[in-house]
């Protein structure tokens, strides 16, 4: 299996890492961008990936472009279509999560937030994908 | 400024600040946490920033010892090899963007819907940084995880 993690925050990007691992995920292969620009550039490159991608997890809160500028970018671009994106952040306000839903985002959790977190919310999404 | 709720007692403000700590470390670092009446070390600290704009004006910044951040690192990822690390300034800059971050939910509705800028993180002599803080009302607190004594400074 193979993610997808966005955050300016490569500490960040390492403690999502460990906590999908922890949630049972067998990723093969992580991709990292500290910015929705590089993950969208990370996107473009997935014609040439030796297996899908199956989830992706993003911040919001980035310099560059952030979190929600990217999902919009992405639909805009029909990338990676079908995979799906969860948003972890410190932004838990209604008006941020409702423009996330909107933009794509299938998931929601907010920092702080433990590994049976994020357990709970990857799962599912992964089984209905 | 707090234009969204002017009326909210400075008691209340710490006592919010308090609560986003605690679950901060409790949450991510797995380690207690709680305020402290505490002296910092003079020299050199790690120091993280972040704006409120909109309903919220002003800032927020934690504050610690390269030796302190390098704790805070090590308790989220594990080993760090020495305070000089990358990760140990990221450490910091995510921490006071989870606290900031929680601190502002805690808030009511009105007063939650404001913008939270990505982190500034600087080296500098303790002193320096506090002298920068033109702000209005200025909370300052300390806050101690297994003895590691680390501040933080609300401006509003």
């Amino acid at each position: 299996m193979r993610a997808l993690i966005i955050d300016d925050s490569a500490v960040m990007r390492k403690v999502i890492e460990r906590a999908l691992r922890q949630a049972g995920l067998d990723l093969s292969e992580v991709l990292q961008a500290s910015n929705g620009e590089e993950a969208l550039q990370a996107l473009r490159n997935e014609s040439s990936a030796s297996s899908p991608l199956s989830l992706i997890v993003s911040d919001i809160n980035m310099p560059v472009m952030d979190g929600l500028q990217f999902l919009e970018a992405r639909r805009s671009e029909n990338l990676a279509p079908g995979v799906p994106a969860i948003m972890i952040t410190t932004e838990g306000s209604e008006p941020f999560v409702l423009r996330a839903i909107a933009a794509g985002a299938q998931g929601y959790i907010c920092k702080p937030f433990t590994a049976d977190q994020v357990k709970a919310r990857v799962l599912p999404l992964l089984a209905a994908a | 400024m707090l234009a969204a709720e002017p009326h909210t007692a400075p008691e209340e403000l710490i006592s919010r600040l308090d609560s986003a700590v605690s679950e901060v470390f409790e949450t991510m670092l797995e380690r207690s946490c709680a305020p402290v009446t505490s002296q910092h070390a003079a020299g050199e600290h790690i120091t993280a920033q972040i704006q409120f704009s909109g309903a919220i004006e002003g800032l927020c910044v934690v504050y610690a010892t390269p030796q302190v951040a390098q704790l805070t690192a090590e308790a989220l990822l594990g080993p760090v090899s020495d305070t000089r690390d990358p990760m140990v300034d990221d450490a910091i800059g995510e921490l006071c963007n989870m606290i900031a971050g929680g601190w502002k939910s805690k808030l009511d509705t009105s007063a939650a819907v404001c913008l939270i800028s990505v982190p500034t993180i600087t080296r500098a002599d303790s002193a320096r940084f506090k002298d920068a803080l033109h702000t209005t009302t200025t909370f300052n607190r300390s806050y101690s995880f297994q003895g590691n004594v680390f501040g933080i400074v609300l401006g509003l």
